[in-house]
């Protein structure tokens, strides 16, 4: 938790975070150095059944199952309406990409726009 | 932020249409952080990503990750939604309404659905599953409040509670259920209710009021009271409905009163306990009887197959979903449940009852030994954890036998020891301060589940052994050679040589319950009985000569204390021909077991076909790994693979039938009838032992006749036919 990932965006405002210095190797493309970047932030995955689930991302696949490491559950208490959350922890837990609905990671204000012009 | 979503759509919650947050309204990030969309850039990832490549950080354990929660996984994922978010929600879309019916038949029959239902779930608890969903699954339960507006449902949900309560007290208290450890936890389930004087009361008033409503309907139409308002409104069926109703609520009172009768102090409740115990299994029985009635109430026929039923009339019950609780039940990964069906939730009780029947005849004996077979004979019945919960709080209070006799006065006693001994000074030593605690463990251990019971007896071998060495080695030091010449009578020298007899024939009983066990619990293979036997063979005969020295020792203490004197020649004569009874019943069994190891070891060494021996373990590493604990605690001293190999290796056909040790068993199990004529579970036993010997007997002369001529002819095995431990050989033709 306490590893800092390289900053998203250099002090030269390069959009596309590449980090010339750096030599790429062959397996790794940009986009999954950039995802590297967001391990240890905490992130929120919303999950088809309601709940959501916060936690440190740990781990990601191919198949985009994620890895959540101190997971706290989310859940509403009525369906439909707005209610008061109820939360439990639940430790490491994998949540595999058929059921997500959503992922939202954690960003400081600024670094926002920045993964937010991510093109495909 | 709003949650826009037509009632159409109730599938998939509101969030997923939408790519901006809502939620961070409800669930903050921090201060100077907001929730950005990371899934376009995580797809992108993943199509670049190489098969089987991981993208993770440098704490990343593979192994570990394997632990990870599944979500989603009925296995795992003990909150999954089902249908609904929460309690308040199923009970806002109706799943258990108050009153259940505004037909007061519907009620009726619904409520005792309900009641019927909730004994399965019950049951279903008692058998190892969680309190959450099983009997807490019924939504009535969960809101006590709810259910005022109906006085029979709220009086029995009451009661309910208030008996979970008493079980899982009584349980937790033995502190022996940690293989059935789901079986306590009650976090976030209410429990805590209104005392149980509330819950009796509310009982008794409903029941006054439906025998009432019961005594109407069968009064003469003329004279029936108009002012006692009918139970519902087919006055056919009024009868029948009340008499189902009763029942139930009898059963749930006297079942209350058994609990709260068994846990007062001293067993000072057993004999109350033993009349409500009757009472329960006589309604239990109503119960049952009025399946025929409610069966035909059920229109349509039953829904579920008759067996797999758990209500008496077959319809399913309202108000229950068992996945509303499950993530109370955390920690543990949710398991799937099979509820008990209603016949064999029924079945379940009456075994409950007739096991605490048994405890409850129990007189208290203050002789350790009566004790122990006493609770051997309630353990072969196998009953199940909330029986042997009591059992075990009964025996064990505040570190005492049955709440009333020390420790220290138990051993003296059971040493053989005259009365006055037990406010003796040495009880203040370490070592039998010590010794009283192993007592106690003892006898918690021999009230739990078998599996459980064998590995931790044979576990506590090693601490006998230890205190013996201990309290030997403490009273050796303090009074140098006084234990050798014990002429003193109430001295210290004397009390501990006693004490140290009778602790080493406890050792031995331990031990020799620890290998019987692993009969019951079938862990012994065929080719595997001789060395048990054999084994068997060298403890009962440890055993039997320390019960004999404790005995003698005991019988001199008394005639001393009498001021007899004593005539060398004669008493002692006349000692060694009258060999207690108790000691002579344990040498039927040496000669049963002797038997037993000579013929297997006989057929081992002439025929080669009994060999099996596996491509796995050696014989000797077979030997080592059954009787390691006995072997480290020395108990006997001495015995090794070798010895046993040496014992053994001789055993011929020509040379074993005489003496036939089966006969001589059978002759000794005869001749025993008269010395235990009052002791029903003993003849039982010797009755056993006796066809055992006998069919035997039989055996080994066809064997040894036969096998000296023509071995492969002849198929032997072995048996468990007439006892649950000694085998009968069976022989037939290969």
């Amino acid at each position: 938790m306490e590893m800092e990932p390289e900053t998203l965006v250099t002090s030269s405002g390069g959009q596309d975070g590449s980090h010339s210095e750096r030599p790429s190797e062959p397996s790794s493309s940009s986009t999954v150095a950039r995802v590297k970047k967001l391990l240890f932030r905490q992130v929120l995955v919303g999950i088809k059944d309601g709940r959501f689930f916060m936690g440190t991302f740990h781990c990601m696949d191919k198949q985009g199952n994620i890895i959540l490491q101190d997971a706290v559950e989310y859940r509403s208490t009525r369906r439909n309406s707005p209610s008061p959350m109820e939360q439990r922890c639940l430790g490491l837990i994998l949540i595999p990409f058929s059921c997500r609905t959503s992922c939202h990671v954690e960003c400081p204000i600024e670094e926002q726009m920045s993964l937010m012009t991510i093109q495909e | 932020m709003d949650w826009n979503s037509t009632p159409a759509e109730q599938a998939e919650p509101p969030m997923s249409r939408r790519s901006s947050l809502p939620l961070s309204s409800t669930i903050p990030a921090s201060p100077n952080t907001v929730w950005v969309d990371a899934t376009p850039l995580l797809q992108a990832a993943c199509t670049d990503l190489l098969d089987g490549e991981l993208i993770h950080g440098e704490n990343f354990n593979l192994f570990a990750a394997m632990s990870a929660l599944e979500i989603m996984d009925p296995k795992m994922d003990s909150g999954m939604i089902c249908k609904y978010y929460s309690v308040d929600e199923a009970i806002e879309d109706g799943v258990g309404p108050v009153p259940i019916s505004f037909d007061r038949t519907t009620d009726v029959q619904c409520t005792l659905d309900i009641m019927d239902h909730l004994l399965a779930c019950e049951a279903t608890w008692h058998k190892g599953h969680s309190l959450a969903q099983t009997v807490f699954s019924c939504i009535y339960l969960l809101r006590p409040e709810r259910t005022v507006p109906s006085p029979i449902l709220h009086s029995y949900c009451k009661i309910i509670r208030a008996t979970c309560k008493a079980i899982v007290s009584v349980v937790s208290d033995a502190r022996t259920h940690e293989e059935e450890d789901l079986f306590t936890m009650a976090y976030g389930l209410p429990l805590d209710g209104d005392g149980d004087e509330k819950s009796l009361s509310l009982l008794n008033a409903v029941e006054e009021n439906l025998c009432r409503q019961l005594r109407a309907c069968k009064a003469q139409s003329s004279r029936r009271k108009q002012d006692m308002e009918p139970l519902q409104s087919d006055i056919d069926m009024e009868e029948g409905y009340c008499k189902a109703l009763l029942c139930r609520l009898r059963f749930r009172k006297h079942f209350f009163h058994v609990l709260a009768c068994m846990r007062r102090p001293q067993g000072k409740g057993l004999e109350l306990a033993r009349k409500h115990i009757a009472s329960s299994i006589s309604e239990l029985e109503c119960i049952r009887k009025s399946a025929d009635f409610l069966i035909s109430t059920a229109s349509g026929g039953c829904s579920i197959g008759i067996e797999d039923r758990t209500t008496a009339s077959g319809r399913k019950p309202i108000g229950f979903d068992a996945s509303l609780n499950s993530r109370v039940s955390a920690p543990a990964p949710p398991r799937s449940i099979k509820m008990l069906s209603w016949n064999k939730a029924i079945e379940y009780f009456e075994k409950l009852l007739r096991d605490l029947d048994f405890i409850c005849s129990y007189s208290l004996d203050p002789s350790l030994e009566v004790l122990l077979r006493f609770v051997t004979q309630f353990q072969s019945s196998r009953p199940d954890l909330v029986a042997r919960s009591h059992l075990q709080l009964l025996l064990v209070q505040e570190g005492r036998l049955y709440g009333r006799d020390p420790m220290f006065a138990v051993i003296t006693r059971a040493a053989g020891l005259p009365e006055t001994t037990k406010n003796h000074d040495i009880q203040r030593y370490e070592s039998v301060m010590q010794l009283g605690q192993l007592v106690i463990n003892m006898l918690k251990i021999v009230c739990t589940n078998t599996a459980w019971q064998r590995r931790k007896l044979g576990k506590s071998l090693q601490d006998w052994r230890v205190i013996y060495v201990q309290l030997e080695l403490a009273f050796t030091n303090k009074f140098g050679e006084v234990l050798a010449t014990s002429n003193d009578e109430n001295g210290v020298a004397r009390v501990v040589k006693q004490i140290l007899i009778w602790l080493e024939e406890q050792a031995y009983w331990i031990a020799f319950r620890f290998l019987m066990l692993g009969f019951e619990l079938e862990l012994y293979s065929p080719s595997e009985f001789f060395m048990v036997y054999w084994y068997l063979y060298a403890v009962l005969v440890k055993l039997a000569e320390k019960t004999d020295s404790r005995m003698e020792i005991t019988e001199i203490t008394a005639a001393k204390r009498k001021g007899k004197k004593r005539k060398d020649s004669s008493k002692d004569v006349g000692r060694e021909t009258r060999i207690p009874p108790a000691v002579r019943f344990l040498q039927c069994q040496i000669h049963l077991v002797e038997g037993l190891t000579l013929l297997q070891a006989a057929l081992r060494n002439e025929m080669a076909a009994l060999h099996s021996l596996t491509p796995f373990n050696s014989e000797q590493e077979i030997f080592l790994q059954h009787f390691e604990l006995l072997q480290k605690a020395c108990i006997p001293e001495q015995i090794t693979y070798h010895s046993f190999k040496e014992s053994t290796s001789y055993a011929r056909f020509s040379n074993i039938a005489t003496p036939n040790c089966f006969q001589q068993a059978q002759k000794l199990a005869k001749e025993l009838r008269s010395s235990f004529s009052n002791d029903h579970d003993r003849l039982a036993e010797l009755r056993r032992l006796e066809q055992v010997a006998e069919h035997n007997s039989v055996a080994m002369n066809v064997i040894c006749q036969l096998g000296a001529v023509e071995p492969n002819s002849l198929k032997v095995s072995f048996e468990f036919i007439h006892h649950p431990c000694y085998a009968t050989a069976v022989v037939r033709r290969a």
